[in-house]
């Protein structure tokens, strides 16, 4: 009856006081930029660093091998990206010819042009090349040169050979050439190494944002509980409240400044990546077309990352909350929730290792540990980007949680209730357990 | 109808801050609760409001146990300040009313009125922490009271408080009483207890020394004092008689205490033979003199410290 209004009244509170804070405010908003920034970061990234095309200009004895190394060149420094049709965009080379090697060089020592390709045929017949260039010797122009290179000087050689053009085409054709799963019982197609390493990334980021939260917002909670004890509000509080009303009303309350919080970010990331591609557009030209979503990001994805990233934090507030009742001063915070936050590091790091391939992912133990409820917050995102998840076990780590939930509240509601009036010396872990066991 | 409790014991640790304490309150009255710092009054108060939970003992109101009883049946007004340091003071009221159930505009308009009554109307959109001390400690009153709970307990209400604001927290007090709640209050300063009080108990080091009508607890030691006072007094003649134990040697009137046997009137001839009498008074003695001769002086410190470092 009264309890839910009790609940209400002091998350009502709790949001009203935080959001008017300037550090609640300011924060906001440093995220949002930083996340508006990140969004824009491919535009940012290509206006900085490759606007422009390169360009290389070839100068070659006769014209054919002119023109031969003009189209070798071009499409091999210019990719396109595997199975997609490809807008073509800018590209990132230009390849021109050139007649005077002299000149050619001055325009790349003058910064007109990014390279030279000389082209000349020795005493014996067969063509020499060099490139003239301000670049590393075994960087990857030059060495993508070098390939083409090669596939000239054999053109130059079959055609002194006097095999037909037709029969070239044939000789060159690719072989047939096929990646597979070692385990015989894998039929998922094999990822391309880009899309790879995309939903690692995407694991990744989940994983941060996800300890983020729950530190970030554990901490509020912790500090707000020790805050009212020190003040001596909470037995004005108490005398109108119970602990667990207190309780429930300062996790609630703190998870929905979070949670506006969160919104905003949210919404200033998607609204950048939305406006993203007209921006780059606008910034960049044509090539702007080339950027989208990273991949592999699924509303299921986006849903799962919403669930866990709630629940991770109702388990670990209710904790730091209880925590924060044991300390009668702010300055104590930080030693009383020095348990949680050792937990919750220790899923974060086993988690990223995961994503990022330290850790065997696919190894029994790691399918154990992503069970754990107060490590599965951290584990799940990135299991489940990296396509190794199974639903029953996505759905298994939630009943674990939501149970272990319970567990949390349960225990909290108790070190609570004596923690609040418990002013003077912090109790050992020995007192918190007798506390559990024999209430107050 | 009465609150009454019923041997409390409490220990905290190796120290029993609470053995077997009892007294009961009537209705509409105003209640004192008098004891050393460390004597066990905070502790009862938060074990009568629920906070705590007692090793033995009971508490109920009309019968019935004091924690059937809806919240907003009682107001407690905690030792030490607790308010929200940054919250506006309209705001924090308005916040702690509604948690008892009080609907924001009723609270705001009532909040609103006290504030005015106590002169700090202008304060009510100012954040708690710019208010003074006196003017914090209006506003926790009104925090107590705003949602109308029949019995008051108040800690210490008076501590830190200047004679004006004394006066007007006596008021508010007095006003309270005539709405018919019930008041009680613990202090250490006893002449308060005895302007305000219609009934007392003393309490100390967690036991009850002695409860009843503040005139019962009066009497409650078996003798009179005779306060005199003579013109240009420096009550050395006083000094001089036999039987005669002085409890007070003030500059405006002294408190005497006689032996059993002798005679006030030989204290009055005494008195107009050293010059014109200003003031002679049979009386019972103050609470203060009773709290002495009952517990000891109140600045005994070596004796209240070690049970209120153990307060916990």
């Amino acid at each position: 009856m009264s309890g839910i209004a009790n609940i209400r009244t002091i998350a009502r509170r709790e949001v009203t006081v935080r959001v008017r804070t300037r550090s609640y405010r300011l924060g906001t908003a440093l995220l949002a930029i930083g996340v508006i920034a990140m969004a824009m970061l491919p535009v940012i990234i290509t206006k900085i660093g490759g606007v422009s095309s390169s360009k290389v200009a070839v100068v070659a004895p006769e014209a054919t091998v002119a023109a031969r190394a003009q189209a070798t060149i071009t499409t091999l420094l210019n990719p396109t990206s595997s199975g997609s049709g490809a807008t073509p965009s800018a590209p990132d080379f230009v390849i021109s010819i050139a007649t005077d090697l002299a000149t050619a060089r001055e325009d790349v020592v003058e910064g007109r042009l990014s390279g030279v390709l000389g082209i000349e045929r020795e005493a014996d017949g067969s063509l020499a090349f060099t490139f003239y260039s301000n670049d590393a010797a075994s960087g990857r122009t030059s060495s993508l040169l070098r390939q083409g290179a090669n596939a000239i000087a054999i053109a130059d050689r079959l055609d002194r050979l006097a095999i037909p053009a037709a029969d070239q085409a044939t000789l060159f054709q690719p072989a047939t050439y096929a990646v597979a799963w070692p385990d015989p019982a894998r039929t998922d197609p094999v990822k391309d190494g880009a899309a790879a390493v995309g939903q690692d990334l995407l694991g990744f980021a989940m994983t941060i944002l996800i300890f983020m939260i729950i530190v970030m917002y554990g901490n509020w909670v912790a500090m707000s509980v020790a805050e009212e004890k020190s003040s001596r509000v909470m037995e004005v509080v108490l005398n109108a409240a119970t602990p667990f009303q207190l309780l429930a009303g300062k996790v609630f309350g703190v998870g929905s400044a979070a949670l506006i919080q969160y919104g905003v970010v949210v919404v200033a990331g998607v609204g950048a990546l939305v406006a993203m591609p007209i921006v780059g557009a606008k910034v960049l030209g044509s090539s702007a077309a080339a950027m989208s979503l990273p991949e592999g990001l699924t509303p299921g994805l986006l849903l799962l990352f919403g669930i866990y990233g709630i629940l991770g934090f109702l388990l670990y507030a209710t904790l730091y909350a209880a925590a924060g009742s044991l300390v009668s001063r702010q300055e104590d915070v930080q030693s009383a929730v020095m348990p949680m936050t050792l937990i919750s590091m220790v899923g974060y790091i086993v988690g990223v290792y995961a994503t990022t391939g330290l850790l065997d992912a696919r190894s029994t133990w790691m399918a154990v540990l992503v069970q754990i409820p107060f490590l599965s917050p951290f584990m799940m995102l990135g299991r489940v980007a990296g396509g190794l998840a199974q639903p029953w076990e996505v759905a298994l780590s939630l009943v674990l949680l939501a149970a272990a939930i319970g567990g949390a509240i349960w225990v909290a509601a108790r070190i609570y209730a004596v923690g609040v009036l418990l002013y003077g010396q912090r109790p050992g872990y020995r007192a918190v357990w007798k506390l559990l066991r024999e209430g107050m | 109808m009465a609150l009454v409790i019923e041997g409390l014991r409490k220990r905290f640790g190796s120290v029993q801050a609470l053995d077997g304490v009892s007294f009961a309150v009537q209705p509409g009255e105003v209640y004192g609760f008098l004891g050393a710092n460390g004597a066990g009054k905070t502790t009862t108060m938060r074990i009568v409001l629920g906070l705590m939970r007692a090793d033995e003992g009971t508490v109920t109101w009309d019968g019935r146990p004091a924690h059937d009883w809806p919240r907003k049946t009682w107001g407690y007004m905690p030792e030490e300040r607790g308010l929200y340091a940054k919250m506006p003071v309209l705001e924090q009221l308005v916040h702690f009313a509604a948690l008892y159930g009080i609907p924001r505009a009723a609270a705001s308009k009532d909040a609103t009125e006290w504030l005015e009554r106590f002169r700090i109307g202008d304060k009510a959109g100012a954040r708690l922490e710019t208010l003074s001390k006196g003017n914090q400690q209006k506003v926790q009153y009104i925090a107590t009271i705003l949602h109308g709970p029949d019995v008051l307990l108040m800690d210490e209400p008076f501590v830190g408080l200047d004679p004006v604001n004394v006066a007007m927290l006596k008021a508010a007090f007095l006003e309270m009483r005539d709405r018919g709640k019930t008041l009680v209050f613990s202090t250490h300063q006893l002449d308060q207890a005895e302007e305000l009080c219609d009934s007392v108990a003393i309490i100390d080091r967690g036991r009850l020394v002695t409860a009843g009508t503040t005139r019962e607890v009066r009497q409650s030691t078996g003798h009179q004092v005779i306060r005199v006072a003579t013109a240009g007094d420096d009550h050395a003649w006083l000094r001089a008689m036999t039987g005669v134990e002085i409890l007070r040697d003030g500059a405006d009137f002294a408190e005497v205490r006689v032996a059993a046997g002798a005679s006030p009137q030989l204290i009055l001839a005494a008195a107009m033979a050293n010059g014109p009498v200003l003031r002679f008074e049979v009386a019972d003695p103050s609470l203060e003199q009773v709290f002495v001769e009952r517990v000891g002086a109140l600045a005994d410190d070596e004796r209240t410290l070690a049970v209120a470092g153990a307060r916990a």
